[in-house]
């Protein structure tokens, strides 16, 4: 028990931030309101060395991912919390400060809006550590109950609502529909540990076969959790809500709840194991959960890029991204951990390490759309949200117009920047794996993609900016600094982890020795 | 975790280069092929970071709109920093036999699998033997002193010019780095194109002169030619030894076997990756049909002329060979040595022959560069490895100093570089020592006896009539041509000398009223005009035609004497070029300090099959003294030879005789220039007995032509040029029609299907929760599908 609990430092650290920032939040003093950031930045900071210095607990079916996700966690975590300064409150401290009205902590919302997001975040550490699937449950919903909440917040407009209405109801399907896998789960083994349902489900195998109702139970998990990483076919909510919520807390949402989806589905699958059978030498999943999981992969990236090739707001184009790069990386998942000891042939290894990959350059995109505003005629700011609107963002704003150019050749994966090196683990596995497809299909859909990352990075740095459109509606910068400072540090990470060591920045963490129970052997090998 | 080791080691170098020292002991031996190479510290790691920490400062200065100098004595001290580190590294690499590796970080490694070759390496991480110090030192020594230079010559530019300027030149000599102390064959490429960049960004410099741009790109699309070739050899390389890691190559070659067995004797790779790497080197050091970039890069600012279109970029290839020289040496018919050979001669000639008819100083100086590479690669063909890396340095000197020198004249009379309007400089007050600095250059160019250019030139030729015909194909053949050439050089050298620097005082300034560089307008007359040369009167009527524009600029011309920088760094250089004579009498039993520098590299000649053994004493016995002496001789192709008869030069012994023979030819230049451009000239534009040879019948006919550069870039625009434009409009029609069609149709599909699809994005929840419904319900119908 205290072993576990020294485990969960990281977790402790942040659930305690959250609790101080409810308080200080609607203080009355403004220098203590304006605390509640600082706090939160600190207590991701040292969540993160904790992280880093804490042993994962024994027992855990994959420790390795649980330090390595907490630490990502932390490190992209800083980057957002860069992006969701000045969401909250905004308008009304300028009141306040104008001497209009007097603060009235009931209408503030700047401490729950903190506390929420330092909650999800503890949920999704809780998620990468989970060895239970009650745990698992909670902490999933730990994830993304703050999460409609922030949606609904995030801008005073009705969208903004709507989204959140919408995010939350279909939430709550996703999250019974693995729920419903959880019990099937629980009732084809009679356990909830996730070790002890490897056993069981070992002792299946010898026996001669997968219980049917288990399969069952992994499949309804997966396709229920697809809603938390924007998959087909859970995928529907994912623009009317990136387009709802403001873009600060789309990227959000882009990498959070992501995260947690495939940390669960990754922990799920690792129960039975990825077996090496005559057609995939490398290993694959029992043939029902392989063949669901193909046919989401493919359909999934298809669905995302085609639809993105029809937007005209950024936003929306970078949620049909968001739902593409899920079924990318549903590919690692499908390749599995692989033979070898080596980073390349790991599908899991891959599917880590695009997620920090996807989550540092996604920050920049949204960034950009964050930092920029377009005056309406009534004299109110809407977000530069059209594809328009980026039209040569690089001459009029260098700084911004050169993250969205930089951040958009990354998700495409252009060599030499970040997105490449994400990407090429995800072929290389499939490839060890042999499923030569499937990689087909990821090589097609990378190059249908090209077509809409490129006009956003055309957008700014090829068209000469629109002067009429300017002056009757002038494109200006958001006066919050977080905001462009979370996309010039996420160009920086996009280029540094580039020509970094890249493959050391993978294995940092030691995700490439993630070994994934193979029924039969040990659970799990951290080496 | 790697970056924190790098820096706290970085911050202790002091410390550290003691303790390295100290490990060193025991006496140099000879580099034995395939040992594994020692680790090193990172100091060497600060030889390409100092030029890239000078980029960053400079473009920090851009950034700040700085308007002074500062650029400039960034760059000079960064650059002589780096020397310094340069010299350092060299000696430590010197007190320990082999190659040594300077580990920065892991870049790129990557595997798909634990088996043989299923890993890709490509690190940020040195590979220093004697030839990458070599290399080095005379690229950070003389881009130092040409850096220094240049914040005098480019002084009419500061500001933003200047700032572009100087972090291009930065730039370059970190690429240079790159490419030289790489230890793969990703960084070398990578620098590589890096070099190529520069030299596009800086003979492009004066941005708004389309000669200069047009000069620029075709720089570029010619080197891309030539750099398929390298990228192809690179992908071979990889695909057959399965790394590309020179420790891992070399490795292979001395057991004969790659990682994955292949054997390698008779394999097909030991003529085809050799043949690829050298259409690479052809590209960069503007070889046989590649050269024709060459002379247009002369638009660029003098100094980088000198730096990187004679010294350093354009030696590249030879680099390459030499690096690689054991892949050179796995075939056992040294083809591809044969054909380097061959393709080295026809381009020493080819454009000596040209650079006897140009009237653009500086482009008699660019086609002379292009024949002296010739000579370099005639070098690595003929198997003196030493003889050529020998004349790439003395060649780096000298060519630099007579660079300096137009590039001192085009900046004192306006951008004039015309050979027929200028004349008597040396004699001029405050240009004596460009003129002794000319001179010597010019001695060195023609192979005065005693010179440097002369013993490195000497050691070419010598070995052309060693090396047996049965080795190397038409051997003899090769060294008769580039006999040939060598008369021609001394020619052409002092005809710009007698022509210019001394002789009566006369001068007419250039176009450009106050030093800069264009002199575009001017050559454009000249090279495609009217062949000048044979048409006096006509020349004159020229002659005052920019005297009026003289006029035009108002005020009368005076030329503007060089400062103190260009001065010091030419008195420095033409020292330097003397003093590389010295060079050879350095470690004589080796063939002079560059075959002591060469015995201990890969540039190392083993002859086809001997690797093995060699691997094997390597093993065994300690290397010893004799061992070394050996390799020399091995180096000079002798070893080789020892029981296959050697050649001869008309029955003597080449090494000696060549001293004699290459000394005469070379009076016998300099005495024809010296008639044709100096007896009884008494104006600039012509001279009494020129203008006699060019109404003699074989003269007078070729000598126009010769001039307008044997047509070869008519010839280029009509056999590659024109076709592609035609073959591109057809191919335009083509894709109009079909291809568009299908590419549109191609994308019709996704769009398609998105219209489709879009009506799932209905945005009414319940809807959406039908979709999911339905979605689980397809999920595990599937399932169901496949569990039966």
């Amino acid at each position: 028990m205290i072993e576990k609990l020294q485990s969960l430092w990281p977790e402790i650290t942040l659930l305690t931030a959250a609790c101080v920032v409810m308080i200080t939040g609607q203080s009355a003093s403004a220098a203590v309101r304006r605390l509640s950031w600082s706090i939160c930045a600190a207590a991701l900071i040292a969540a993160g060395l904790l992280a880093y210095s804490t042993t994962a607990a024994s027992g855990h079916a994959l420790p390795h991912m649980a330090m390595y996700g907490k630490i990502v966690t932390c490190v992209v975590g800083l980057l957002l919390l860069l992006m969701v300064a000045g969401i909250a409150d905004r308008a009304y401290e300028a009141e306040v400060a104008r001497g209009k009205t007097v603060f009235d902590a009931i209408r503030a919302t700047r401490g729950e809006f903190y506390a929420f997001f330092m909650f999800s975040l503890t949920g999704l550490m809780l998620c990468f550590g989970a060895d239970d699937l009650v745990w698992l449950f909670l902490a999933l919903e730990l994830v993304s109950l703050p999460t409609y909440i922030m949606v609904a917040t995030s801008t005073s407009k009705n969208a903004s609502m709507e989204a959140g209405v919408k995010y939350f109801f279909l939430g709550a399907l996703g999250a019974a529909t693995f729920l419903y896998g959880f019990a099937l789960i629980y009732g084809a083994t009679g356990a909830t540990n996730l070790v002890q349902i490897h056993s069981a489900f070992a002792a299946q195998i010898a026996a001669g076969g997968l219980n049917t109702i288990g399969i069952v139970g992994l499949i309804l998990a997966v396709v229920g959790v697809s809603f938390k990483i924007a998959a087909v076919p859970m995928h529907f909510y994912t623009p009317d809500v990136y387009q709802g919520a403001s873009a600060s807390v789309s990227a959000f949402l882009a990498f959070v709840p992501k995260s947690a989806g495939f940390a669960t589905i990754i922990l799920l699958l690792s129960t039975v194991g990825w077996l090496p059978s005559s057609d995939y030498p490398s290993g694959a999943l029992p043939m029902p959960v392989h063949a669901v999981l193909w046919v989401m992969a493919v359909v999934t990236m298809t669905v995302g890029n085609v639809l993105a090739l029809l937007q005209t707001s950024v936003k929306r184009t970078l949620a049909y991204s968001s739902i593409a790069h899920s079924g990318y990386m549903l590919v690692g998942v499908i390749a599995g951990p692989g033979k070898g000891d080596d980073f390349a042939s790991s599908g899991i290894a891959a599917v880590l390490f695009y997620l920090l990959v996807y989550g540092v350059t996604n920050v920049g995109t949204f960034a950009v759309v964050a930092a920029m505003q377009r005056q309406n005629r009534d004299g109110t700011h809407s977000e530069a949200d059209r594809i328009e609107d980026l039209r040569g963002m690089c001459a009029t704003n260098p700084m911004m117009g050169w993250t969205m150019v930089i951040c958009s050749a990354s998700l495409l994966g252009l060599p030499p920047l970040l997105g490449f090196f994400g990407k090429l683990p995800l072929f290389s596995a499939g490839i060890s794996g042999g499923h030569i497809g499937l990689v087909v299909i990821l090589g097609l859909n990378s190059a249908i993609a090209a077509f809409y990352y490129l006009r956003l990075a055309a957008y700014p740095l090829l068209e000469s900016p629109d002067m009429a459109a300017r002056t009757s509606n002038p494109i200006t910068q958001v006066p919050v600094t977080g905001r462009w400072l979370a996309g010039v540090l996420s160009v920086v990470g996009v280029i540094a982890l580039a020509i970094w060591p890249v493959t050391s920045a993978a294995k940092f963490g030691a995700t490439y020795k993630t070994k994934v129970a193979v029924p039969g052997g040990q659970v799990a090998q951290g080496k | 975790m790697q970056l924190v080791d790098t820096v706290m080691s970085l911050l202790s170098l002091a410390t550290m280069g003691a303790s390295d020292a100290a490990l060193a002991g025991g006496a140099a031996s000879a580099h034995q092929l395939g040992a594994e190479p020692t680790k090193m510290g990172p100091l060497a790691l600060l030889i390409p970071l100092l030029p890239l920490l000078s980029v960053v400062l400079i473009t920090l200065c851009a950034v700040f709109k700085v308007k002074s100098k500062l650029p400039a004595w960034i760059t000079v001290a960064s650059l002589a920093t780096a020397f310094g580190v340069t010299v350092s590294v060299w000696q430590q690499v010197s007190a320990t036999p082999g190659a040594h590796v300077s580990f920065g970080y892991e870049w790129i490694s990557f595997s798909w699998g634990n088996g043989v070759g299923q890993s890709f390496a490509g690190n940020f991480s040195l590979y220093i033997d004697q030839l990458t110090c070599y290399w080095m030192l005379f690229v950070t020594g003389l881009g130092a002193l040409i850096a220094l230079y240049a914040s005098e010559y480019m002084s009419h530019d500061v500001g933003p010019g200047y700032n572009r300027f100087f972090t291009a030149f930065s730039l370059f000599v970190f690429s240079m780095a790159c490419l030289v102390m790489g230890d793969n064959l990703l960084m070398l490429f990578l620098g590589w194109e890096g070099v190529g960049l520069c030299s596009y960004l800086l003979i492009g410099y004066f941005y708004q002169k389309p000669v200069a741009v047009d000069a620029a790109k075709k720089a570029f699309v010619v080197n891309r030619i030539g750099d398929l070739g390298l990228l192809m050899g690179l992908l071979t390389t990889f695909a057959v030894f399965g790394t590309i890691e020179y420790k891992e190559i070399f490795k292979a070659i001395s057991t004969g076997y790659t990682s994955s067995g292949i054997a390698l004797q008779g394999h097909w790779s030991g003529i085809v990756i050799p043949a690829l790497l050298t259409a690479g080197a052809f590209g960069k050091s503007a070889q046989l049909f590649f050269y024709v970039w060459l002379p247009d890069a002369m638009e660029g600012p003098t100094p980088v002329s000198a730096l990187i279109h004679a010294a350093t970029m354009v030696t590249a290839g030879v680099y390459l060979i030499a690096r690689m020289f054991p892949l050179y040496t796995v075939d056992p018919n040294l083809l591809v040595l044969s054909g380097v050979a061959w393709a080295g001669a026809i381009t020493a000639f080819w454009a000596a022959t040209i650079a006897m008819a140009q009237f653009d100083i500086k482009r008699i100086m660019g086609y002379s560069t292009i024949s002296q590479l010739g000579f370099m690669f005639a070098g690595l063909g003929v198997l003196t490895t030493t003889g050529a890396t020998f004349h790439v340095l003395t060649h780096a000197f000298f060519k630099a100093t007579l660079f300096l020198c137009c590039g001192a004249v085009m900046h004192g009379f306006a951008g004039q570089l015309d050979l027929r309007k200028l004349s008597g400089v040396m004699w001029m007050k405050g240009w004596g020592i460009v003129g002794v600095a000319m001179l010597i250059g010019c001695l060195n160019l023609a192979g005065f006896a005693f010179t440097a250019g002369f013993f490195s030139k000497d050691m070419i030729l010598a070995q052309a009539f060693v090396t047996p015909d049965t080795k190397i194909i038409g051997s003899s053949l090769v060294g008769w041509l580039l006999l040939l050439t060598a008369l021609l050089t001394a020619y052409y050298t002092f005809r710009v000398f007698f022509r210019v620097f001394v002789g009566p005082v006369q001068y007419e300034p250039g176009d450009e009223h106050h030093g800069a560089d264009d002199h575009g307008h001017g050559h454009g007359d000249h090279g495609h005009g009217h062949g000048a040369a044979h048409a006096p009167a006509h020349d004159k009527g020229h002659g005052h035609g920019h005297d009026g524009h003289g006029h035009g600029h108002g005020g009368e011309f005076h030329p503007h004497a060089p400062g103190w920088a260009i001065n010091f760094v030419l008195a420095v250089l033409a020292v330097a070029s003397i003093a590389a004579a010295g060079l050879y009498f350095v470690n004589k039993d080796e063939h002079g300090w560059a075959g002591h520098m060469m015995a201990r590299s890969s540039a190392k000649f083993v002859a086809p099959g001997e690797h093995h053994g060699d691997h094997a004493a390597a093993g065994h016995t300690a290397p010893t003294d004799e061992k070394v002496a050996d390799a020399a001789h091995a180096s000079a192709g002798e070893k080789s030879a020892k029981d296959e008869e050697l050649g001869t030069f008309l029955g003597q012994d080449p090494h000696k005789v060549m001293y004699y023979v290459s000394g005469v030819l070379g009076l016998i230049g300099i005495g024809v220039a010296f008639l044709l451009h100096k007896q009884g000239r008494t104006q600039a534009a012509t001279s009494p007995l020129a203008e006699k040879m060019l109404k003699a019948p074989i003269f007078g006919t070729l000598a126009p032509h010769a001039q307008r550069k044997w047509y070869v870039d008519e010839i280029y625009n009509f056999l590659i040029r024109v076709p592609l434009l035609v073959l591109g409009h057809i191919f335009h029609i083509i894709d109009k029609l079909f291809v568009d069609g299908l590419v549109n149709l191609a994308g019709a599909v996704p769009v398609f299907t998105g219209h489709s699809l879009r009506s799932s994005q209905s945005g009414v929840m319940h809807r959406y929760a039908a979709g999911m419904a339905v979605g689980v319900g397809l999920v595990l119908l599937l399932a169901v599908l496949v569990m039966i």
